[in-house]
Formats: structure tokens, C-alpha cells, sequence
């Protein structure tokens, strides 16, 4: 978390960020992954880093060299291709997804876009009966102005959970 | 109220009681005749490298703290104070000369030895009261390593690691020793699925039978050329000890360095994997011309290793992936999956490969996704009443009369038994091991 001070919530950049985060999560409910692709950068580089549980001195509570995502385009791209396949059992049927996106704080940055800071928490429930499951995280984003508004250029899931309780990955943060 | 006897007996003809997927009373014998006394693999080496490491593993309830000591030995100690028992290192991984238990400040070194504890001659009388000398967190009963890979054994009269590991090691070499420096692991990602154990253990043994159909669709957009049926069923399948796996059979004539190019090595890794493996370990991928994928060390520990494309230009890259299955409940498994390089291995090389196990194995990868979907489902389905009615087919690959439907492999370079083409025969294998642990028969053969 950052502690500049964010550009004021009247800011139209701000307004424009948040904007463009609300209707990121509203292209993920949708399970519309073709859109959500056109949101992002050719150089996207989207991350997630592991957690773990260190003593308070021990300064790192994330692993620097394991993720799990660490997602150029192409990887990107295989993943909403795979999706649209007829095989691709662990979202078929879908889960039903809600993206919560709140505790938004845009920084200015500078020619190269606008720095956004936001609280994730997915709700995903998959089947009938099963309960279902939350995933609670911290992104933060780089937006780069495009021709159309922004795309995103980088993003950094900072998980809350060591031990993730969902049982893959199949959806995006 | 669990009829052993007749649960085993079908297990071993191949038939299994679908209710041991799901049931509490098989759950409590595993944990007290399989889980009491197999050699349970903790941590690598390459995480613990500088004197003061530690990371924190179980051995299902039991927490130990895996440390390199101030004098660079490796100490596996149950994470419990001597004193009232509470949990004396909470985090899970870190640095630390010393552990100090948060409940009374009982201090430990990280060799597990007992360096003070508050007032001990006020409280105690001192040595006379409470001999602080020779007292320690209680070490792992057995500790033994291969390759860098360090186990522990709850049975203090278990077999030398190496004894039991058997014509195993052969094929664990391919996976941890690709050079002189071995592997060096990074992770583990760990997530909960609500799956039984054991069968993330028995589909890596051996279960090459659903890769063309779970994974079709990793084929469907050229993720990896592999898995398509005609492809997999030319793979042979291999036993050897404790442990078994799948391989794919590669394209026919090529060299040792040929082969290992298709997969996507570097020219500058083969040379080490020429000198570091045996002639027999070479002439299974030069002669044999096959290359491992999954395999599982009975009974939790399981390998991968896959060669997707990495980019839009066809780029193949291999990765290893050394994942366990780590029971919480008869109906819930944490999985802990590393990736594991060469130690050697050139930087841009380990963050191709790393990049290549992010997209196909772990908590995001577009195999695993679809493997844990069905894990879920058997755990799932196998909870009721009609389970307990059920026994599941588990034969393939052995006609009416128990034969094999062909003939085992003949000259396959590597030792134990191989079958080429699909079967269950490495699953029936590790279910033995299973019956002759919950059955009492891994005491007699001691």
C-alpha cells in the first residue's frame, strides 16, 4: 500500500480509473475473456506473487521468485483460448463469479500512465452444493492512456491467504 | 465396522471400494499404519542453503521445523516446547539463530537443543530441578536425504532411505540430478482442494489413460503437442520400487542431445546430464527413446514434467514440477507444488522453464485446473451410501485371467517392469503398497 497521497476522488483520472476497473470486473462476471483481453497492454505482465507466514522482522512476506501467475500475452491469451474450448472441464459448467472492487486510490504517474491501488475480494461458487469460495486481494495496477481510454500494462495481485482455499486458479483477479 | 480384510482383497484384484476415496475410518488408518512409518518427503536442501533456514512442513497434524543449524546440518525437529506445547516456530519459513516459544520463553537453538528457558534457578532450583542439559525439541524419529531431498520417517526403525527408495532412485535421478549441482526448488504454491489424497498420488503414478481426454483441451489450443491419444499411447509405463510413472515415447533415431533438443534443453545443459546420468539412464532416452512425465514415490510425493510451447513461435521449454499431496482430512488435501530447475542451469532457461510450469502445473496451471476438477468429484460422489456398493474398475490392462494383455516392454533400459500403451498397472501398484500398509503387512516384511 502506498503512502502518497492519492489524487483527490473528483480527479477525472481518478474517476477514469476506477471506471475502468468497475468495468474490468463487469467483462470478468460476464465471463466475456475476448473483451477482457482488449483492455491489455501487448506487454501486459501480470503477477501474483506466493504469500507466506515470515515473523514480523523478517522483511519479506512474499516469495520473490514464485507466483502463482506470472503472465505475459501469450500466456494470457492461452489461458481465455482455453476457456473457449469445449474441454476445458473446470469451468464447465462456470462458476459464478462476483469481482468486488473497492478502496480505490489513483496515484499520478507520470507520462506513463496512472498508478491505481484497489482491494479485490472474488466470490466464486462452483456446483450446487459446494461451499463456496473467497479470494481476498490487493492489485496494483499500471493503466497506460491508450487511443480508447486505458490498458492495462501491469498488474501485482498481492493474495491475502497463504494456503489459497479455492481449488485452482481457473479465473482471474 | 470397516471390513479390512475384504476392502484389501478387492483392492488387490483391482477393484476398488469406492468409499475409500471419502471415509473417515480408512482415513485414521493411513494416518496410523501408512502415515506412522513411510518415509514422507519435508523439504529440499535448495531451500534451506545458508546456516539459520528453516521452513516449516507437516507430516499430516505433526508440524516440524526443517533447519540448517549454525554448523550447516540439516535438523528436523517436531515444532512442539518441551514445556506446556505450544507451537514454538509460527511462521513458515525464515531465518533464526534461535526459536523462542511465545508462551514462557523456553529458547532453542536451531539444532533443537534447549539454550534457556527464564529463571530456571528460581523456578526449577536449576540443573538439580529441571536438567536443562541434553534436552532438545524432539528430533524426527528417522531423517534421511537423496539427491538433496530430505524425508522424514515417524518410525524410528525405518529402512535406510536409500534401501527403500530401490530401483526408484534410477528414475528420481532424472528429476533431481540433471547435474552435478542438483535441482534447486522454488515455492511451494500450496492451496486446499476438497479431494482425497490419494488420487493425485495414483493419477501421476500412472494414469496416462486421461490425458487425452482431461487435457484435450491444452492440445486444442497447442499449448503442448504431447497428450493427444495416438501420442500418449505410445508412452511406456514403468514400476520400480516404491515409485512409478508415464513417459512419452519421442521421435524415433534421435541422439542423447537430439532428444533432449526436442524437449527444448539448451545445448549448454546437456553435457551435464550426459556425465551426470548412467549408461542405463542415457540409453533410456537415447535407445529406448523415451522421456519421463508424471511419476509418484509412494506415498505422497509426486513429479511432472512437460515440455509446452512459450510463445507464439512454437519455442518448446521442459519444466519439473515436485509436488505432494498432503492429506488434511479423508476429504481435503493441501497440495504443495515446486518448481524445480537444474542449479546450473542458465538464468534465462530457469525463468523460460518457471514461466512454462506457471501455465501448465500449480494452482493456475491449464493441466492441474482440470485434474482437481475431477479430484473433487470422485471425493464428492464417493462420501455415500451407494459408494460403499461400488467398486471401481481399476483392471485395465490385465485380461480375466490376470495376464497382461501384451507383454511387458522388452528392452527397456530402465529397471522394474514397463508396459508400453495405457494401463493401470503403476495405480495397482501403489494400491498394494497401500493394502500392505493398512493390511499390517509392511510389519511382517521388516
Amino acid at each position: 500500500m502506498s503512502r502518497e497521497r492519492p489524487l483527490p476522488y473528483s480527479d477525472p483520472e481518478h474517476q477514469a480509473a476506477h471506471q475502468f476497473l468497475v468495468e474490468e470486473a463487469a467483462l470478468l462476471d460476464a465471463a466475456d475473456y475476448a473483451a477482457w483481453l482488449n483492455l491489455l497492454c501487448e506487454d501486459i505482465r501480470y503477477v501474483m506473487p506466493v504469500r507466506v507466514t515470515t515473523a514480523r522482522g523478517a522483511g519479506f512476506d512474499a516469495l520473490a521468485d514464485m507466483g502463482h501467475f506470472d503472465e505475459n500475452l501469450y500466456a494470457l491469451r492461452k489461458r481465455v483460448q482455453r476457456l473457449a474450448t469445449d474441454h476445458a472441464w473446470a469451468e464447465d459448467p462456470p462458476s459464478r463469479t462476483r469481482h468486488f472492487v473497492s478502496n480505490v486510490r489513483t496515484f499520478a504517474g507520470g507520462g506513463a500512465g496512472l498508478r491505481v491501488e484497489s482491494s479485490l475480494l472474488l466470490f466464486r461458487s462452483r456446483g450446487d452444493t459446494r461451499p463456496p469460495d473467497l479470494l481476498s486481494a490487493g492489485r496494483t495496477d499500471i493503466l497506460r492512456r491508450a487511443e480508447n481510454g486505458y490498458r492495462l500494462a501491469r498488474r501485482e495481485i498481492i493474495v491475502d491467504e497463504s494456503v489459497l482455499r479455492t481449488q485452482n486458479l481457473a479465473v482471474f483477479l | 465396522m470397516l471390513d479390512l480384510t475384504a476392502i484389501v482383497a478387492d483392492v488387490r484384484r483391482g477393484m476398488i471400494p469406492a468409499h475409500i476415496y471419502n471415509d473417515p475410518e480408512i482415513f485414521a488408518l493411513e494416518r496410523d499404519r501408512l502415515f506412522a512409518r513411510a518415509w514422507i518427503f519435508v523439504a529440499h536442501e535448495s531451500e534451506i542453503p545458508q546456516p539459520g533456514d528453516y521452513v516449516v512442513r507437516r507430516v499430516l497434524a505433526d508440524s516440524f521445523i526443517v533447519a540448517r543449524d549454525e554448523h550447516s546440518a540439516v535438523r528436523v525437529m517436531f515444532n512442539m516446547c518441551l514445556h506446556r506445547g505450544m507451537q514454538v516456530c509460527r511462521a513458515e519459513m525464515g531465518n533464526a539463530s534461535h526459536f523462542r516459544c511465545p508462551y514462557h520463553a523456553w529458547t532453542y537453538r536451531n539444532d533443537g537443543r534447549l539454550a534457556g528457558l527464564p529463571f530456571h534457578d528460581e523456578a526449577y532450583g536449576g540443573e538439580d530441578g529441571f536438567a536443562r542439559r541434553g534436552q532438545a525439541l524432539l528430533p524426527a524419529p528417522a531423517m534421511d536425504r537423496y539427491n538433496g531431498l530430505i524425508f522424514v520417517s515417524l518410525d524410528p526403525k525405518a529402512p535406510p532411505l536409500r534401501d527403500w527408495l530401490g530401483d526408484f532412485a534410477f528414475y528420481l535421478d532424472l528429476y533431481t540430478r540433471q547435474s552435478q549441482t542438483q535441482v534447486e526448488l522454488r515455492g511451494p504454491q500450496r492451496w486446499r482442494v476438497r479431494a482425497n489424497w490419494k488420487i493425485g498420488a495414483e493419477n501421476f503414478a500412472g494414469d496416462s489413460y486421461h490425458t487425452p481426454h482431461t487435457h484435450a483441451s491444452v492440445v486444442d489450443i497447442g499449448l503442448f503437442r504431447e497428450p493427444r491419444a495416438s501420442k500418449r499411447k505410445e508412452g511406456a509405463l514403468y514400476m520400480a520400487g516404491p515409485g512409478a510413472g508415464t513417459t512419452y515415447k519421442l521421435p524415433p533415431g534421435g541422439s542423447f542431445g537430439e532428444q533432449l533438443r526436442y524437449v527444448g534443453y539448451p545445448d549448454e545443459m546437456i553435457p551435464a546430464m550426459e556425465s551426470s546420468w548412467s549408461p542405463g539412464q542415457r540409453a533410456l532416452v537415447e535407445d529406448s527413446g523415451f522421456m519421463v512425465s508424471a511419476a509418484t514415490l509412494f506415498p505422497n510425493l509426486s513429479f511432472v514434467h512437460n515440455w509446452p510451447q512459450v510463445d507464439e513461435n512454437g519455442t518448446v521449454a521442459p519444466f519439473i514440477s515436485i509436488r505432494q499431496w498432503q492429506p488434511v482430512s479423508e476429504r481435503e488435501t493441501e497440495v504443495l507444488s515446486w518448481f524445480a530447475v537444474d542449479a546450473s542451469a542458465p538464468e534465462w532457461f530457469k525463468q523460460r522453464s518457471y514461466r512454462a510450469y506457471l501455465m501448465c502445473f500449480g494452482s493456475s496451471g491449464m493441466f492441474e485446473q482440470d485434474d482437481v476438477e475431477n479430484w473433487v468429484s470422485i471425493t464428492d460422489m464417493a462420501a455415500g451410501s451407494m459408494a460403499r456398493r461400488l467398486l471401481l474398475n481399476s483392471r485395465m490392462g490385465l485380461t480375466s485371467a490376470d495376464k497382461p494383455i501384451k507383454p511387458a516392454l522388452a528392452g527397456f533400459s530402465g529397471p522394474g517392469t514397463a508396459y508400453q500403451g495405457f494401463g493401470e498397472f503403476n495405480q495397482r501398484h501403489w494400491l498394494g503398497m497401500w493394502s500392505d500398509h493398512l493390511a499390517g503387512a509392511a510389519d511382517g516384511a521388516r
